[in-house]
């Protein structure tokens, strides 16, 4: 609880120099959206196995520590288990007779419910991996600049491009910066005599709820102040700006691009053709 | 002094390292090599510039840290030794820090006070008397302030009551992480005033961190002068001064009668180096004038 930014990395920017780090941030960006399809159109346990090597090869590859992500993942996969839990539980789903382990009224364990709540499970641990590490490996500005490139056309149909930008890359850095508040005022309230280093999971977690208002006050005082800093320093959006940094793709990030859309396929189609 | 020098410290940090988030790709170093004791009755003022690691120390005092054993104990017990009763510790140790919302608990003035000694099992009756005690001391009025919100107050009152909230507590050692950020030369003055009545009246042990050495040179009577992570100076409050090169050269903020000094003994190269009020000014220089 002291160390809270250690079991929650979510938005988090670790600079390693990797060849990731150094792509051009729109492939990275495509690349990111190409895994989230995917992600939908697996739909079996072969078939995310057939991901599992590539996502280690990133892993690799990014020079981000595995322990880290891990670690920095417990909180996530832990409220992930605990979702799961109930989804088998009260699977609403069409279960042949055959299939259930266990029925007392309307809970029951079903092998049909089993198997979709792996598979559910899977699919949005690869959804949560896949943006992690876009962000670990993505800078501030580069995500700003590749999102705004990418949807730039939207533009001229009057889509609000750099404003939704904005409001999203603010939203995802906040976590950090949320999580470090609730570290301080969860040291602030320890040396008051609130425990928060003791006690069991339920007892910590009621203790957090303490921490409620004033980080609800700390977050909208925080939002006031960027909204001025912003205004006083005549901030516009993104059409009257000129860049420092321009995004340059190189040849490599375009075969790299083509190996995660090849090897989704794969993933996706193979399961099937194997089986059939 | 109200100590004397054979006593054991009642809080010491032996070699003392930290780097949070260790072991990931985020780890900082905060401290590098801190070592220093602080004896009972002591009034010791832990100075130096932003990043030198004074914030961590006073958490390392309540084991507000992921410590290891062997480098904080408080009364000669190692904090960080397994079993160690922290929240024991913590009712020794009141820390008032540098951002007061963060230790208000509750959302009225008169609760918030209230916490620490409910949480500590005091009856009703005592708590109450503690609470009033504590805000009239601040000068905030217990009737009038008793019911108030605490976040529809002003900053300078807020870090009042959170001072009041640790007062309260009537803990033997009493941290405070810069106690003057914020407030008005007459709230400085005020909370100057009540610290040196504190501090006699209870027996007080004082710690106060500062990057500035004109508020902390009228409360303490010992200087621990951090930078970048280690003890750079540590002795007595006009030992240190007498090195005010080297304290400005650490950005440290040093008192006006220091400065005044300092621009003087251009004129009187014998003029000490250790002056701290205005009055032993006005003496050494009514001396010297004399004499001309």
């Amino acid at each position: 609880m002291l160390e809270l930014q250690r079991n929650v990395i979510f938005g988090q920017f670790v600079d390693t120099g990797s060849p990731i780090h150094k792509m051009d941030a729109r492939i990275k960006l495509i690349a990111t959206f190409v895994f989230i399809v995917a992600s939908f159109l697996i739909d079996s346990f072969l078939g995310f196995a057939l991901v599992l090597p590539l996502l280690a090869l990133i892993q690799l590859i990014s020079r981000v520590p595995a322990g880290y992500v891990l670690r920095g993942s417990r909180f996530f996969l832990g409220f992930l288990v605990f979702i799961l839990f109930f989804q088998v539980l009260f699977y609403p789903g069409e279960v042949p007779e055959s299939s259930y382990l266990w029925r007392w009224g309307f809970l029951s364990i079903s092998t049909t419910g089993l198997y979709t709540a792996g598979i559910l499970g899977l699919r949005v641990i690869f959804l949560y991996y896949v943006t992690t590490m876009l962000m670990l490996t993505t800078s501030l500005v580069d995500l700003t600049n590749g999102l705004e490139l990418i949807f730039g056309p939207l533009q001229r149909i009057r889509v609000p491009v750099n404003e939704l930008v904005l409001v999203f890359v603010i939203a995802i850095k906040f976590v950090p910066i949320f999580i470090g508040e609730v570290e301080r005022l969860a040291r602030a309230q320890t040396a008051r005599g609130v425990p928060f280093d003791e006690g069991g999971a339920f007892k910590r977690a009621r203790r957090l709820g303490r921490l409620l208002v004033p980080i609800f006050i700390s977050g909208f005082a925080r939002a006031d102040l960027l909204t001025t800093a912003m205004n006083t320093r005549s901030y516009r959006g993104g059409r009257y700006r000129t860049k420092l940094r321009q995004l340059h793709s190189t040849a490599t990030d375009w075969l790299m691009l083509l190996l995660v859309v090849a090897w989704m396929l794969a993933a996706w189609q193979l399961p099937d053709r194997l089986l059939s | 002094m109200t100590h004397d020098a054979g006593e054991p410290p009642i809080i010491e940090l032996r070699d003392f390292r930290y780097t949070y988030l260790e072991g990931t790709p985020r780890a900082s170093e905060a401290i590098r090599d801190v070592s220093f004791g602080i004896r009972h009755g002591e009034r010791v003022g832990i100075v130096g510039p932003t990043q030198s690691g004074k914030s961590t120390v006073v958490d390392a005092f309540a084991h507000l840290l992921r410590l290891k054993p062997g480098q904080v104990f408080y009364k000669g017990e190692d904090v960080a030794a397994p079993g160690y009763d922290r929240s024991a510790l913590r009712r020794e140790i009141g820390i008032v820090f540098q951002q007061p919302d963060s230790q208000l608990i509750e959302d009225v003035v008169g609760a918030d006070v209230a916490f620490g000694p409910t949480a500590a099992g005091l009856p009703a009756g005592e708590t109450r008397r503690r609470v009033e005690e504590s805000l009239n001391a601040l000068n905030l009025s217990y009737p009038e302030y008793r019911l108030r919100y605490v976040h529809a107050l002003s900053g300078g009152q807020r870090r009042r009551v959170a001072i009041a909230g640790v007062l309260a507590m009537h803990t033997p050692v009493l941290v405070l992480d810069e106690p003057m950020a914020g407030l008005d030369p007459r709230g400085r003055r005020e909370l100057l005033e009540l610290l040196i009545r504190l501090q006699s009246d209870r027996d007080l042990t004082l710690v106060v961190c500062s990057a500035s050495l004109s508020d902390a040179s009228l409360l303490c009577d010992r200087f621990v002068v951090l930078d970048g992570g280690r003890t750079v100076m540590d002795g007595p409050v006009r030992e240190v001064l007498r090195e005010a090169d080297r304290l400005a050269e650490l950005d440290i903020t040093l008192p006006e009668t220091v400065n005044v000094v300092r621009e003087l003994q251009e004129l009187f190269p014998d003029l000490p180096a250790d002056i701290l009020a205005e009055d032993e000014l006005e003496v050494e220089l009514l001396k010297r004038l004399g004499a001309a």
